[in-house]
């Protein structure tokens, strides 16, 4: 019989004390990088939270609410246009710029949520691969008509003065950097904080509802259209203010900056890191940024691949079969393979219900042992 | 309007092209409810092969009917030694296989064989010289290779169908599609029959990209994509588990895209609609039919039970 897991109590001393190890580690890995990286380390780091904020955006409608959608790249792709094209063409403020990028990708993202309501899986996966793939189309004919040039100017997002960085002089390329960093960073924290918040919410009860049945769930009283599409717009936000950090951080952009490949990449990350588990888009996005970083800069020169690998660009192709090879090892990202792996020493137990328990359900409990309550799903498993 | 039949038979050729890929797509769909988003992949790759084994002094369409039959292996392979056990752990899994599988086959592809990316030469499957035609009217033309890719889908497609309706094989491999497990219990070995479907699908894949390489009288690493994305909308369009579907959802569609890149020259809002937009165009076709049947137009619409 294999040893019994350990138990915590949700919100006991001990799991806020684990909590707080936790979120303060990150947080000193944060200030650490900031203070002594490079700007390329910086920049690497930044692309890595866009992608780990449209992962987290696409977890919100694919992982809890179950609407695929290979189409984020073009919510990405608006916001950055938009705010491309308003702060160059028309002088704008970058960050008035951020408010009607996201006011429009919340509105194409109620425009598609609209067909989605009649849509399931496989339909609502290839209309939105149809909308990602005529995006660059689109992008291209904006170029060629309304910038008149083959690319779009990034908004070379700018130090803001109370921060102390410095916009001019030999150290602007380092602190530009850092301040991409923080932006991408508490964007990043703000994705994170709106999803939890949602999640731990009534709402978030009803888009798990819908995703697990809908029938059922409008029998008890979810507004199945209302619902869906305000998260499609909202995941649509969250996908477009990757995008705005991404024109923030790039010199030009053109129409192939986001294409599907753009959205391929948001899936593989929220699934490498655990689709419907908070934490995952963000673990997947950094572990697949920096896997397919490693694999680019050092495949090219491993001498032992056979023969015709050795020659060309190796990398995406080591990338798909790592891929592969990661489904059978942690089909539930590596968010689901750490916490299966952990359940085995110590579980969360949750809080117990507010509502005092009856006699007769004390009397089990005593028999049970107090330690037990809410091991069944540890057990189950074992 | 005088160009009217001219496109339309144009449309016809490509579009029977979308209807072999869909229905590559239509018979994996039926049996697992799975979408291959890897077809085109598959198809690519198969067809560098066929190229590959010409390339060594076999006739052509010997190499593509080897190469199709690799593929039909192969399929089979993928779906024993991937798809069958990623199903079994998660259903997202499966999608993801079949993405990762698209980037792998593709940069494999671009790997094994040199120069794949700016393309290969390859020939016509059918005789293509300037002046093989047969002139239908005066201002219609219809390419002898036009007609042999046409007839070679139908020929094929036809088959398919006979396979479906008149052997024991197609008979289990509707009861699988209809109902796995009374399949099952029925004596049908459904992994055998989904490993099949796998592997047929496969095969089609691989003449169609042959045919597809055909007409392009080239083959490079991007040649399936936009191909890929119109048969899988020709799939949507007919109704994802309706093969009959497939066929009219290509057809129709090749119509369509042919009529959308020549038409709008003579019209005045050509700077909005070009030949680049055909596809918008095509996929906001579907997007009203899904509308009104989210099955497509052919597929049949599953009643749930809570």
């Amino acid at each position: 019989m294999p040893t019994r897991p350990q138990a915590i109590r949700e919100a006991s001393p001990l799991h806020w004390a684990i909590r707080v190890v936790a979120a303060g580690s990150i947080a000193i890995v944060a200030i650490y990088l900031a203070s002594s990286a490079t700007p390329s380390t910086l920049g690497n780091v930044t692309e890595a939270c866009t992608l780990a904020i449209a992962a987290v955006g696409l977890n919100l409608l694919y992982g809890f609410n179950g609407q695929i959608s290979i189409g984020h790249s073009v919510f990405a792709g608006l916001a950055a246009f938009t705010a491309g094209y308003t702060v160059n063409a028309w002088e704008w403020n970058p960050y008035v710029s951020l408010g009607v990028a996201l006011a429009l990708c919340f509105l194409l993202g109620v425009v598609l949520g609209l067909p989605a309501l009649r849509l399931k899986g496989p339909y609502l996966a290839l209309v939105t691969l149809a909308v990602a793939f005529v995006w660059p189309t689109i992008a291209a004919k904006f170029l060629d008509q309304k910038v008149k040039a083959s690319t779009l100017k990034g908004t070379r997002l700018k130090p803001l003065t109370w921060t102390g960085l410095s916009v001019k002089g030999k150290d602007a390329r380092l602190d530009r950097a850092i301040f991409l960093y923080w932006t991408a960073i508490v964007i990043l924290l703000l994705a994170y904080v709106i999803v939890r918040n949602l999640r731990k919410s009534r709402i978030g009860r009803a888009l798990v509802a819908i995703r697990d049945n809908e029938t059922a769930a409008a029998v008890m009283g979810v507004n199945l259209k209302l619902t869906k599409t305000i998260t499609f717009g909202i995941s649509a936000v969250i996908a477009g203010a990757s995008g705005w950090i991404t024109a923030a951080r790039l010199a030009t952009m053109d129409e192939n900056t986001f294409t599907i490949l753009t959205s391929i990449r948001y899936l593989l990350a929220l699934f490498l890191g655990g689709a419907a588990t908070l934490v995952g888009p963000v673990v997947g996005a950094f572990a697949y940024f920096f896997v397919d970083d490693y694999l680019k800069d050092h495949a090219p020169d491993w001498d032992w691949l056979p023969g015709p690998l050795s020659k060309g660009p190796v990398a995406p192709f080591l990338l798909g079969v790592l891929v592969i090879a990661f489904v059978f090892v942690a089909p539930f990202g590596l968010v689901g393979f750490v916490k299966d792996q952990v359940r085995k020493v110590v579980v969360i137990a949750p809080r117990p219900l507010r509502k005092a328990p009856s006699s007769a359900d004390q009397e089990q409990h005593e028999q049970a042992g107090p330690d037990r309550a809410g091991l069944e799903t540890g057990e189950g498993r074992t | 309007m005088g160009h009217l039949l001219q496109y339309i038979l144009n449309g016809l050729s490509k579009g029977s092209i979308y209807s072999l890929l869909a229905l590559g797509l239509v018979v994996i769909y039926r049996g697992t409810g799975h979408l291959n988003f890897a077809q085109g992949e598959m198809a690519l790759f198969a067809t560098f092969g066929a190229w590959w084994i010409n390339d060594h002094g076999v006739p052509l369409w010997i190499s593509v009917v080897l190469a199709a039959i690799f593929a039909f292996a192969g399929g089979g392979i993928i779906e024993f030694g991937l798809i069958r056990p990623a199903g079994r752990r998660s259903p997202l899994a499966v999608l993801v296989v079949t993405i990762a599988l698209f980037q792998a086959l593709n940069s494999l592809s671009g790997l094994l064989f040199e120069n794949a990316g700016t393309g290969l030469p390859f020939d016509s499957l059918f005789p293509n010289e300037p002046d093989d035609f047969w002139r239908i009217s005066d201002d219609a033309v219809w390419r002898y290779q036009n007609i042999g890719v046409l007839l070679t889908v139908l020929v094929i497609t036809g088959l398919v169908f006979a396979l479906f309706q008149k052997t024991k094989l197609g008979l289990a491999m509707r009861m699988v599609a209809n109902n796995a497990e009374s399949a099952e219990l029925s004596g049908v070995s459904t992994r055998r029959i989904l490993m099949f479907s796998w592997a047929l699908s496969a095969g089609i894949g691989a003449i169609g990209g042959a045919l597809v390489a055909g007409i392009n009288t080239n083959v490079n690493v991007a040649s399936m994509f936009s191909v890929f994305l119109l048969a899988a909308a020709a799939a949507t369009l007919g109704g994802l588990d309706s093969p009959i579907g497939a066929i009219v959802g290509g057809l129709s569609l090749g119509v369509v895209e042919s009529l959308v890149q020549n038409y709008p020259k003579d019209w005045p809002a050509s700077t909005y609609i070009g030949a680049d937009t055909a596809i918008a165009v095509a996929f906001l076709i579907i997007l009203i039919v899904l509308l009104v049947r989210p099955a497509g137009l052919f597929g049949s619409s599953r009643v749930e039970r809570v």
